[in-house]
């Protein structure tokens, strides 16, 4: 097999063409003329190997930093994927192994609400100056349905933001078990006032549940 | 604002002329690093200071062909102009 093959057939899991045309290839391409370079001598062609495999692995855990690779047509779920893993690994290393429940916490609920909308597809109430906001990671400023995919979310980042602050865990419960019901007697309410056509988005009354 | 990297892989090939990625890092004495260098590359040829081909190997070779770099019109006008900014900031902070 030629050197760097299965480095290649690795990258396309990870890179779309463009990528691995530009970077992908290159790196290979340098970790094949070092180990030509290098000629039979083992010991030269081993530090060629090594170079080229960190080269090839550091390229795989920069990438999805990488800014200018937005613009590329699918731009990597194995990169979304690494990014997090890699993300994740910082948090635990620097926060502690605690992390690691809240980050399967997190996980379990981001399939929970997937699979949710998979099922129950239906729209996303956006206030209507929402457009032009920047993301950001706030929990107030997070657009969720009003429907159990909603609550879903409310649970689960309640439950996340509980293990990480366990002394606001009450705290938050009675805040989650208060908003229900302030929620459900809004709904009531407009329910009552509107007829069944109750949001401005015309949003039918069974999604509530 | 021009990155660190990019000014001095633009100097390098300003300079020495068109460039390998592994010959980039071979003279940068450990400023730019292998596992980064394309990324960095590929990110100057989406901005239009670099443009590359790719070598053409002999039929008998086993492997991949690699790029080789060299800097463009709008690179070099951008080295120049980044030049004379510094240059005249210096002249202006200067005491």
């Amino acid at each position: 097999m030629t050197p760097g093959a299965r480095l290649l057939k690795i990258a396309r899991w990870f890179f779309n063409e463009r990528f691995s045309a530009t970077v992908v290839r290159p790196t290979i391409a340098d970790l094949q003329s070092e180990l030509a370079a290098a000629g039979p001598d083992r010991l030269k062609r081993l530090g060629a190997r090594w170079r080229g495999y960190c080269a090839f692995w550091t390229l795989i855990f920069v990438s999805p930093f990488a800014s200018w690779s937005e613009d590329r047509p699918h731009s990597g779920n194995g990169g979304v994927a690494v990014g997090a893993a890699v993300v994740t690994l910082l948090t635990v290393v620097t926060l502690g192994a605690w992390m690691v429940f809240v980050a399967a916490a997190g996980t379990l609920v981001a399939f929970l609400i997937h699979a949710w909308y998979e099922r129950h597809p239906s729209e996303i109430a956006v206030p209507p100056d929402a457009s032009g906001r920047s993301p950001q990671i706030n929990f107030s400023s997070t657009d969720v349905a009003g429907n159990v995919g909603g609550l879903i979310f409310v649970v689960g980042s309640v439950l996340i933001v509980s293990v990480g602050v366990p002394s606001v865990l009450w705290f938050l419960l009675a805040s989650t078990v208060a908003a229900c019901f302030v929620a459900w007697g809004l709904a009531v309410r407009h329910t009552r006032a509107r007829g069944e056509d109750w949001t401005s988005g015309g949003r039918p009354p069974r999604v509530l549940l | 604002m021009l990155p660190k990297k990019e000014l001095l892989i633009l100097e390098m090939l300003v300079s020495a002329g068109p460039m390998y990625g592994l010959q980039l890092v071979e003279r940068s004495d450990g400023a730019l690093k292998r596992g980064t260098v394309y990324v960095t590359l590929g990110r100057m040829e989406s901005k239009g200071f670099v443009e590359s081909e790719q070598e053409t190997l002999d039929p008998a070779a086993i492997g991949l062909p690699r790029r080789i770099y060299r800097p463009t019109a709008q690179g070099e006008r951008m080295l120049r102009a980044w030049a004379t900014f510094t240059r005249e900031v210096a002249w202006e902070v200067k005491p």
